[in-house]
């Protein structure tokens, strides 16, 4: 799976700068809540402000226990400018997933390729 | 007319969740709704706990409130099709969801044939899962002959289906117009502005209050369906000023989708003026701005936002200023105003002037033809013309909106 990060400053309906953007790939056999919440705040380490992510992407858990567990401050998209944010993340995270995906079955049909070229 | 009375009786159910906190202006909403829907309420019946597969609610609740004796039970949670099955059968009550009852002052206030056609969707867009699910229930039993549930049953949902087909045919076609009609407008030099915002919040007393119009407000949720628009000069720009249906929170995607073409008066206008209860409890307030937040996001708006916090004389000295600072993440560009008292109204004009995409600067050639004059005529109306010079081609220099430029090529105008 791939985490993406876009840190920026936002209005209530613009971003108005973004400061950079963090793309993080990661292979675990399982997936839950801790271990997105282990990704997150991982992929978030260092960059000041909030973090603002999808509901759906942390199972709809309550504010309170993002906080609690991530240990900084947390929120679910209310403005548009969040919305844009995350929307931003997420078209980053599929690109990336698709460039990792995608080289790696290219990996994977060159060797089997190579597996039934006749000897 | 007793029975009438009977009739337009209920009592208020909601459901709470044990891990959310508290939140009493939920069932104020769902009373607000009720009483705009016509209904008497009796009672308000509210419990916290997990959802119950069986009723939504506890067993005990319902019956308490069937015990007040009312022609219907209205809950603030969406029922599913079992839920509506058993509980009017196991209590023998008339049942409706918050949805149902939104719908249900839509269809009662439709005036207009595209609003009729929006509730008309929306409600088949409701029907259509639910048929599904009743036919499925209905052919686990015994059934009786070959192959069960009858044609006309099986046929119930593909009619559902083709007529939502031939609505949205229909409502595309309206919206088709609105384009048009919005292009046009721009062609004649205006700017369009559109008032959205919560149910209630005052959109209709403040387009009267800018426009000086007089359409019908009330204290009540969703007195507007249908867009009404006014024209209104702001410090030199002439804008339109379009009135809109109120958002409201929680309301199911295909909702929003059925309402496309009136929503998209908000997602094609150049400003859009958000306006909000100012006199609303704090929590309240961000809650209502959230899901206006959410509403503008599923119309896709890309326009610049002001935010209008009305009745600002309902509030007491000094609240209003921590109340804008407090909101300031949820609020673009906020102006206190009141729409009944006219407070506000002149730093309201003076922001939507400066939100507004300011005009360019043009330099354009006319031939003397009578095509051409007429077009300079038409100019002096949509435009603001800086100069005119008489030369060997009429040469004028004027400030206009793109739009007004590119209807007067079809004139023969040439850019210089």
């Amino acid at each position: 799976m791939v985490c993406a990060v876009v840190s920026a400053s936002i209005s209530p309906n613009f971003m108005e700068r973004i400061h950079s953007v963090r793309l993080i790939p990661r292979e675990t056999r399982t997936i839950d809540i801790n271990v997105i919440l282990d990704f997150l705040n991982e992929s978030c380490m260092c960059l000041p402000g909030t973090i603002v992510a999808e509901s759906g992407d942390l199972y709809n858990m309550e504010i309170w226990r993002v906080k609690s567990i991530l240990g900084r401050d947390f929120k679910y998209p209310e403005t548009i400018a969040e919305r844009m944010a995350v929307e931003t993340a997420h078209h980053i995270s599929i690109a990336g997933r698709r460039l990792i995906v995608g080289d790696k079955s290219m990996h994977g049909k060159t060797g089997a390729m190579n597996k039934n070229e006749p000897g | 007319m007793n029975r009438d009375k009977k009739e337009k009786t209920a009592v208020l159910l909601m459901r709470e969740s044990p891990t959310k906190p508290l939140d009493s202006s939920r069932m104020r909403e769902l009373r607000g709704l009720a009483e705009a829907a016509g209904y008497q309420v009796l009672a308000e019946v509210s419990q916290r706990r997990g959802r119950d597969s069986r009723y939504q609610i506890g067993r005990g609740k319902i019956e308490e409130a069937r015990s007040h004796n009312p022609e219907k039970l209205i809950f603030y949670n969406a029922l599913s099709p079992n839920q509506v099955f058993n509980i009017t059968s196991e209590f023998s009550a008339r049942v409706l969801d918050r949805f149902n009852l939104i719908l249900e002052i839509f269809s009662t206030r439709a005036s207009t044939r595209e609003a009729k056609l929006q509730v008309e969707l929306a409600r088949l867009s409701y029907d259509a899962p639910q048929v599904k699910s009743a036919l499925a229930l209905k052919k686990r039993g015994e059934q009786p002959g070959f192959r069960g549930a009858g044609a006309y049953e099986q046929s119930m949902y593909h009619d559902i289906r083709g007529r939502m087909a031939k609505i949205r045919s229909e409502l595309a076609y309206v919206e088709n117009m609105g384009e048009d009609r919005r292009q046009r407008r721009r062609e004649q030099g205006f700017d369009l502005a559109a008032i959205a915002g919560y149910t209630n919040a005052g959109k209709s007393t403040l387009l009267n209050a800018l426009t000086g119009s007089k359409v019908e407000a009330k204290d009540q949720p969703f007195t507007t369906l249908s867009p009404t628009t006014r024209a209104r000069e702001v410090l030199g720009r002439r804008v339109l000023f379009t009135d809109t249906v109120g958002f409201i929170d929680d309301l199911p995607h295909f909702l929003i989708k059925a309402f496309r073409s009136t929503l998209s008066e908000i997602s094609e206008a150049d400003l859009v003026l958000l306006v909000a209860d100012a006199s609303d409890p704090l929590e309240l307030l961000r809650r209502k701005l959230a899901a206006s937040h959410k509403a503008l996001w599923d119309c896709e708006v890309r326009a610049p936002i002001v935010t209008v916090l009305n009745k600002a004389d309902r509030l007491e000295e000094g609240r209003a200023e921590k109340i804008v600072e407090l909101i300031r993440d949820l609020a673009p560009c906020p102006v206190l105003a009141s729409a009944f008292s006219g407070q506000g109204l002149g730093v309201l004009e003076e922001c939507i002037s400066m939100r507004l995409q300011p005009l360019q600067e043009y330099s354009i050639r006319l031939p003397y033809t009578a095509q051409g004059l007429s077009e300079l005529s038409r100019l002096y109306e949509t435009a603001e013309l800086l100069s005119v010079s008489y030369e060997e081609e009429l040469v004028i220099r004027l400030r206009a909106k793109k739009e007004t430029i590119a209807r007067a090529s079809l004139s023969g105008a040439r850019r210089m």
